[in-house]
């Protein structure tokens, strides 16, 4: 039956086949005509019911991605640990510096560290892919940490040659541009939160923009800048350690502007440690190729292992040891608990 | 040990050789003559014209049907040891893609949870499938130092997915998982077998030197004592060569070799150090003594 067939809910009706009414009415006219006979309705069909499918339960296992404050602190209680701030603005090399170093574990201890475990092996998975060949890219790439977004954390352990105790390293990440506003304005520095209770801060120096004519001079101005902004803001203080890493050393040493580039960076070292060193615990410095576009000059992730062994080098006592009834075993509890004792 | 009951569990990613190593180990304890430091006691509880089904495919040299991806089917046989002392073994023969799903989904099924915190586990890893890292800028330092170029047609850039992670990458999650609050017992027995050993022999490294060389971060994890494992490395080819697709209707010239053996057992191989055998219940024996 089409719907365009006149119907009729008088069964004696014929209009379907002849178009009249049964009953002589003008078929507007007619009450039955256009609705539904009782035995144009079809008898409902057996349906075979198919029997009910148990239901699986499933647990949900951690997502194994960064971290946010939350978790990396509930983390944080099991091991001594370490923690480490990472500045630098955009594209200068700190998620490569990140997926260098656990790249670098893929195939054996980094120096005298080797690896014990992670809570974010599928955020380094992530990070690394387009380095690796898998990503089918002619060259490395990593891509940029959102704006905005709240810091997280990478997280891995390590087990020393020296020691037998774990050591668990949180590295925060957050996207470089958050970083510079705060020599805008001071007052971006109060989120900050990875950054004023880092163990080390390190801030990074890109190496292709201090081999660039247009860019060198950028890079000498705001790099101390940054540092400025951070002791003034009171996030970076004396209990912590500054790091300062030349990046992309692969792309200083393949440039005409090598020397100059080198100098320049050992001239922004001693310019910060000048200003700064009695207000922090230690200023240092390192050059690194973490993920290399090329390996004529350098090894992948060379100068990791040095900086490695700084980030987990174990601080003296903070200058301000929290209440000695707290029974803290770690710096970061330490750092925690004098900061919420002052607030 | 009488009386006491252990409970022993094979785990590996997919395409690891659990069932073959199953099928192996049923027709091994209950072969007439065999010295195994575990033999068949009587039967226990289980699904056995399962095993029985894997143990004559296995000794027709034919190869496994891939195990079922959904649900499990759990095997226990009882074997005793040399002091004719009984212990219970349980074998879940859980399917691999269950343990592709925890890496991949992050999630579990409920009903494996039980089996997963077993006190003593057998971990398989195919030593002839291990998924390398690799990265962009070794294979363009390799390609121009051949003197290639570049290649004409330039290829997409492929997004990230799970199963793109290293196999060592995978293993160590997966150990790290049985040791997490959902799944974590204390400190347990790992026995770690490379399979198809065979194929890897021409490395000639021990099953130990194996492990740290081809797969250094599950090395590195296991060395730490993080998660405090008590762990062992064997290299077993439980197969012994290439066997037969019946659904294909393969034949093949060493497979027939394998099959001439006086013995099937005479075709598996367990590498234990610089010592050989074909007692692929030493590892089990292993897990389950004090």
């Amino acid at each position: 039956m089409t719907s365009d067939t006149p119907t009729c809910s008088n069964h004696d009706c014929r209009v379907a086949e002849d178009g009249k009414c049964v009953e002589g009415y003008e078929l507007p006219e007619c009450p039955h005509y256009g609705k539904l006979s009782v035995d144009a309705i079809p008898e409902p069909q057996h349906v075979e019911v198919a029997p009910p499918v148990p239901e699986t339960v499933l647990i949900a296992l951690d997502a194994g991605t960064p971290l946010d404050r939350t978790q990396a602190a509930r983390l944080q209680q099991r091991f001594l640990s370490l923690s480490v701030g990472v500045v630098g603005p955009h594209d200068s090399g700190k998620t490569s510096l990140i997926a260098g170093l656990y790249d670098q574990l893929q195939e054996g201890p980094v120096g005298a560290y080797a690896f014990a475990g992670s809570s974010t092996l599928v955020g380094f998975e992530m990070v690394c892919h387009h380095a690796r060949s898998e990503s089918q890219r002619e060259e490395p790439f990593t891509d940029r940490t959102i704006r905005g977004a709240a810091a997280s954390f990478f997280h891995l352990d390590f087990s020393g040659s020296s020691s037998a105790e774990i050591l668990s390293l949180f590295i925060g990440d957050r996207s470089g541009e958050d970083y510079l506003t705060v020599t805008d304005d001071l007052a971006n520095a109060d989120g900050l939160f990875e950054l004023r209770r880092a163990n080390v801060v390190t801030v990074l120096v890109d190496g292709a923009h201090l081999i660039d004519s247009e860019q060198r001079h950028e890079v000498k101005a705001i790099t101390p800048q940054i540092v400025d902004a951070l002791i003034e803001a009171a996030v970076l203080g004396s209990r912590q350690r500054l790091v300062l890493v030349l990046t992309k050393k692969d792309m200083v040493l393949a440039s005409a502007n090598a020397e100059r580039a080198m100098s320049e960076f050992e001239g922004i070292v001693t310019s910060i440690r000048n200003r700064h060193d009695a207000k922090l615990e230690a200023v240092e410095s390192f050059v690194i190729a973490a993920s290399p576009k090329a390996l004529k000059d350098v090894q992948r992730g060379e100068g990791l292992s040095e900086l490695l062994a700084s980030w987990l080098r174990v601080s003296a006592a903070p200058a301000s040891l929290p209440s000695p009834s707290l029974h803290l075993k770690r710096q970061i509890d330490q750092f925690t608990a004098s900061e919420d004792t002052q607030s | 040990m009488s009386g006491v009951v252990s409970q022993v569990s094979i785990i590996g990613l997919p395409g690891s050789g659990k069932t073959t190593l199953l099928a192996a180990l049923w027709h091994l304890v209950r072969e007439e003559g065999a010295v195994t430091a575990l033999s068949f006691d009587r039967l226990s509880r289980g699904n056995y014209e399962h095993l029985n089904a894997l143990a004559k495919r296995w000794r027709a040299g034919k190869i496994q049907q891939r195990t079922q991806q959904t649900g499990m089917k759990t095997v226990e046989m009882r074997l005793k040891d040399s002091d004719d002392a009984s212990v219970d073994v349980a074998f879940p023969d859980i399917p691999g893609e269950e343990f592709s799903r925890m890496w991949e989904a992050r999630e579990i099924e409920e009903e494996m949870t039980e089996t997963l915190r077993r006190p003593a586990l057998v971990l398989l890893v195919n030593g002839d499938t291990i998924q390398y890292p690799a990265w962009v800028v070794e294979r363009m330092a390799i390609a121009q130092a051949a003197g290639l170029g570049t290649p004409a047609v330039k290829p997409e850039p492929v997004d990230w997915s799970p199963e793109l992670a290293p196999t060592q990458v995978q293993v160590v999650e997966l150990l790290q998982m049985l040791m997490s609050d959902q799944l974590g017992i204390g400190p347990r027995r790992l026995a770690i077998l490379i399979s198809a050993w065979d194929k890897v022999a021409a490395e000639e490294l021990e099953p130990e030197a194996f492990l740290k060389a081809r797969m250094p971060l599950v090395d590195q994890y296991l060395r730490s004592g993080r998660d405090r494992w008590m762990w062992r490395v064997w290299g077993v080819s439980a197969q012994g060569g290439v066997y037969e697709d019946a659904d294909k209707g393969e034949h093949f010239q060493e497979t027939e070799t394998i099959r001439e053996l006086e013995r099937p057992s005479d075709r598996i191989r367990l590498v234990d150090g610089d010592t050989q055998s074909s007692d692929i219940t030493k590892p089990i024996h292993w897990l389950i003594r004090e």
